[in-house]
């Protein structure tokens, strides 16, 4: 072959370019939100996708919605108490969800609820990195949720501020005497029996693209 | 924003199309330039007097790779926005088998055939007809092996995933062994038909 | 540095390179690859579909493709695959190559070559449909995502075309 160095000079590229790849490695999650977030980050800081609790109570009863209601809270706060049809999923579990969550239809709406909301915040930004699905998060997470829907006796217990702001792990507020998990009457509230909510309704459903690759 | 695009989306129906269709008009002109409209230049591949399917198909897979796998970890390209085949492992092995067969006899694959026959070569139009015909015989005949046909679905299966390595160790590893195949096969031509072109 | 082979091709590492740069900015922009097979597929099932249309709604394999309403020509391969005829079409006639004529190897006659090329076509077509896609569609842009369905087609057609090589020498070398 005529003029073999050229070759030998594209080979060479070709080992380095391949070679320095591997060193600097594919993007993980935190990085790639780093990439997103630009795009996505906005969401969040303008508050677009904090959902108050009526509007989800109004996607539970909606039958024309495919809710997805992805809890990410530990498995003790799990067992006292949760939504009804929620889905627990803890964070390092989300990639495992990915085919799925990124197949959902054009009307599923997900919706991420923690306790608070530093939790499902960061939960929320893995899945939008993970599968770019229709997500929210539930303003005030589910200790909002118990303030607004849930009839007690006692006050709940005041809220220690500053571990609710300490990143992840934010306590349940609200006290069980028993762990009824999702059969809690308020886990999913009778509308009839709550006091009508105003409320700006955020979530919407959008398009979904049909990615038709391959060879027909 | 991040590619992959919605074409459609940003571009319109017609917009798209358009878009296609240069891409389709940039690799026939390239498949056409270098040759593979011509059966007996493809067919040499597996006489090994002619590396030309070798040297093209793996240059452009390494290259192709390269520039892909630095995009995402650049953020320009979510990779997992890629359409990656899906891995029907047997019925892709069977059909390879017969596609091999295909090729020796014939000369052609499907794309380089169109490129044969575009350029009015009448071996080429012949092979586009039978690739047709195989394609009707194809579609009368599935129904009886379906079964087989959808058997040993494993998704989007990675060969970093299947391998257990990082992407780009993977990525790294092909671009060696690409090279490595050139190397071997020119030698191999050399010791087998002296020094040609 | 002459980098055309006989004939005035282009150095194949050359074209290669060129390729793999192609298929990259279709990924890129497209989110796919590149594609052939399915674009004669779906021509061929939009005449069936035409003939017989109550065929085609009753077999599942082409009712996903062409099934009542269905167009099966509104799919990108379908123009990628006219944008290939153009392309090859203008490659030729910028070198001259556009004639009408036959290659086939020295040992036999254009007939023979005619009905291998056809025989030829046929098991490629029914085999690109088995292994969903063809060199374009599976080994070139599979390959290039690493698809482990995709490589380990590619070691197929190569195993096939080898072994089935020095039965069929006849078809294409000298004497």
């Amino acid at each position: 072959m005529k003029c073999p160095r050229a070759a030998y000079w594209g080979a060479a590229m070709l080992l380095l370019a391949s070679g320095a790849l591997a060193l600097y490695g594919q993007p993980d999650i935190e990085r790639k939100w780093q990439y997103l977030a630009g795009e996505y980050g906005v969401r969040l800081d303008d508050r677009s996708v904090y959902i108050d609790p009526a509007e989800l109570l109004s996607l539970m009863q909606d039958d024309y919605i495919r809710l997805l209601i992805v809890d990410v809270r530990p498995e003790p706060d799990w067992n006292l108490f949760r939504l009804r049809y929620a889905e627990r999923i803890p964070i390092e579990e989300l990639p495992q969800h990915r085919a799925r969550i990124a197949g959902l239809p054009a009307n599923a709406v997900v919706v991420v609820v923690s306790n608070g909301e530093a939790l499902s915040t960061r939960a929320w930004k893995h899945l939008m990195v993970l599968a770019k699905p229709n997500a929210y998060i539930l303003e005030g997470g589910l200790n909002h949720w118990l303030d607004v829907y849930h009839q007690r006796k006692e006050q709940p217990r005041e809220s220690d501020r500053s571990q609710e702001l300490e990143g992840d792990g934010e306590p349940l507020r609200h006290t069980f005497k028993l762990a009824l998990g999702d059969r809690h009457r308020t886990s999913f509230p009778d509308p009839h029996h709550v006091n009508p909510r105003q409320y700006e309704p955020k979530v919407k459903l959008i398009k979904k693209v049909v990615k038709k690759g391959g060879c027909g | 924003m991040m590619a992959p695009w919605d074409l459609v989306a940003i571009l319109g129906d017609a917009g798209a199309w358009a878009v296609y269709l240069a891409i389709g008009f940039a690799f026939g002109f390239v498949l056409e330039s270098s040759g593979f409209g011509d059966g007996r230049k493809l067919a040499g591949q597996f006489y090994l007097t002619d590396l030309a399917v070798l040297k093209v198909m793996f240059t452009a897979i390494v290259v192709c790779m390269i520039l892909l796998f630095w995009s995402t970890a650049l953020g320009w390209l979510d990779y997992d926005d890629v359409w990656v085949n899906p891995t029907y492992l047997w019925p892709g092995v069977l059909g390879g088998l017969i596609m091999g067969v295909g090729f020796i006899l014939g000369g052609y694959c499907p794309g380089t055939s169109l490129v044969s026959m575009a350029t009015l070569k009448v071996d080429g139009a012949f092979f586009v007809a039978g690739v047709a015909t195989g394609v009707f015989l194809f579609g009368e005949t599935v129904s009886g092996f379906s079964d087989f046909w959808y058997s040993t679905d494993y998704g989007r299966l990675t060969l970093p995933e299947w391998l257990g390595l990082e992407t780009g160790v993977v990525v790294f590893l092909v671009t060696c062994l690409a090279l490595l195949m050139f190397w071997g096969a020119t030698r191999l031509r050399r010791a087998l038909h002296g020094d040609g072109s | 540095m002459n980098g055309r082979t006989r004939r005035g091709y282009w150095n194949p590492y050359v074209g290669g390179v060129l390729l793999g740069i192609l298929l990259f900015v279709t990924f890129f922009v497209t989110g796919h690859g590149l594609g052939s097979s399915g674009g004669v597929n779906r021509v061929v099932v939009a005449v069936e579909d035409l003939v017989v249309p109550e065929h085609v709604d009753r077999t599942p394999y082409l009712a996903e493709m062409a099934g009542g309403e269905r167009n099966p020509l509104d799919h990108w391969i379908v123009w990628q695959v006219a944008g290939i005829l153009l392309g090859g079409f203008a490659s030729g006639m910028l070198r001259g190559r556009v004639r009408v004529e036959t290659y086939r190897g020295p040992r036999i006659t254009s007939r023979t070559r005619w009905f291998m090329a056809f025989a030829g076509g046929i098991l490629m077509g029914y085999g690109a449909r088995m292994a969903r896609g063809c060199t374009s569609g599976q080994a070139l842009s599979g390959g290039a995502v690493l698809s482990a369905g995709s490589w380990a087609f590619m070691l197929a057609v190569f195993a096939g075309g080898y072994a089935m090589a020095w039965f069929v020498r006849r078809l294409w070398q000298e004497g």
